[in-house]
């Protein structure tokens, strides 16, 4: 079934159509809840928040904007607020002075993004180096170039102009890269 | 016409922009011949794909046990 007849079907009470919906973005929400958080726990709390307030607000749910799209606001507001709520975590510099300064570390690294699966060691790393990322950056980086969202929709989530997402994935991805070098260049 | 004069932090924070988009001006082909010939800059856009591609491929599954809570608190449990 279409998701645009499945939402309808939701909407008028039916609640196959709605467990459907559910399990259709279960994981996508999970996924995208721990790429922020960097915790499961957590993760799961966002999820189930998230689908708690999709069974609140559907019949508001007007089809302008796809449900995938919804879905993403929603985590990344309520990922946002539990960031503000938590106590101060100290993030690194985003100036471009830090960010694009250091051509003496250019270079090549020893492990290459296949070699992620069951790498525990590596995904401590890469844990560490995204937490050291303000929370408003590591959103736009991950909606951009994870989720595969484009600059616009970004922009609509995060409530932010086009060109300030540009920039702030621009630092992000060099931040990131920046980070990672420190755990990842060749000695 | 000339070349415009390009250093290693151009690149860095044009690429860092602009990757994965369409590079057509002429400041973009004087960075791209720029990056033919500069193992610094082919390095960093190496490293900045990687980056990016690390993440992607750091996924996790939903268990069986949270997928149950979620149908629970939403009562669709059947």
């Amino acid at each position: 079934m279409e998701e645009s007849e499945l939402i309808k079907q939701a909407q008028s009470g039916n609640k196959k159509a709605l467990e459907q919906l559910v399990k259709n973005y279960e994981n996508t929400v999970y996924n995208f809840s721990f790429k922020i958080c960097r915790d499961k726990e957590r993760a799961e709390n966002t999820m189930q928040e998230t689908f708690l307030s999709l069974l609140k607000n559907i019949n508001q749910f007007k089809g302008d904007s796809k449900l995938s799209t919804w879905l993403y606001t929603v985590v990344s507001n309520h990922c946002l607020m539990m960031f503000r709520n938590a106590p101060r975590h100290a993030h690194s510099s985003l100036d471009d002075e830090d960010l694009f300064n250091d051509e003496s570390k250019l270079t090549d690294w020893t492990i290459s993004p296949v070699m992620l699966t069951e790498n525990k060691e590596l995904k401590e790393i890469l844990d560490k180096s995204i937490a050291n990322l303000a929370p408003d950056y590591r959103i736009i980086f991950l909606l951009r170039d994870v989720e595969g969202l484009s600059t616009e929709e970004t922009a609509g989530i995060t409530n932010l102009s086009i060109a300030a997402v540009k920039s702030r994935l621009h630092r992000a991805r060099a931040f990131l890269r920046n980070e990672l070098n420190k755990s990842l260049k060749y000695e | 016409m000339n070349k415009p004069e390009i250093a290693c932090k151009d690149v860095m924070e044009h690429i860092c922009e602009n990757l994965g988009e369409e590079l057509e001006s002429p400041k973009c082909n004087a960075i791209k011949a720029h990056l033919n010939s500069c193992t610094n800059c082919q390095n960093y856009f190496k490293t900045i794909e990687d980056t990016i591609q690390f993440y992607k491929n750091y996924n996790v599954q939903l268990s069986e046990n949270a997928h149950q809570r979620l149908m629970e608190i939403l009562g669709l449990n059947q």
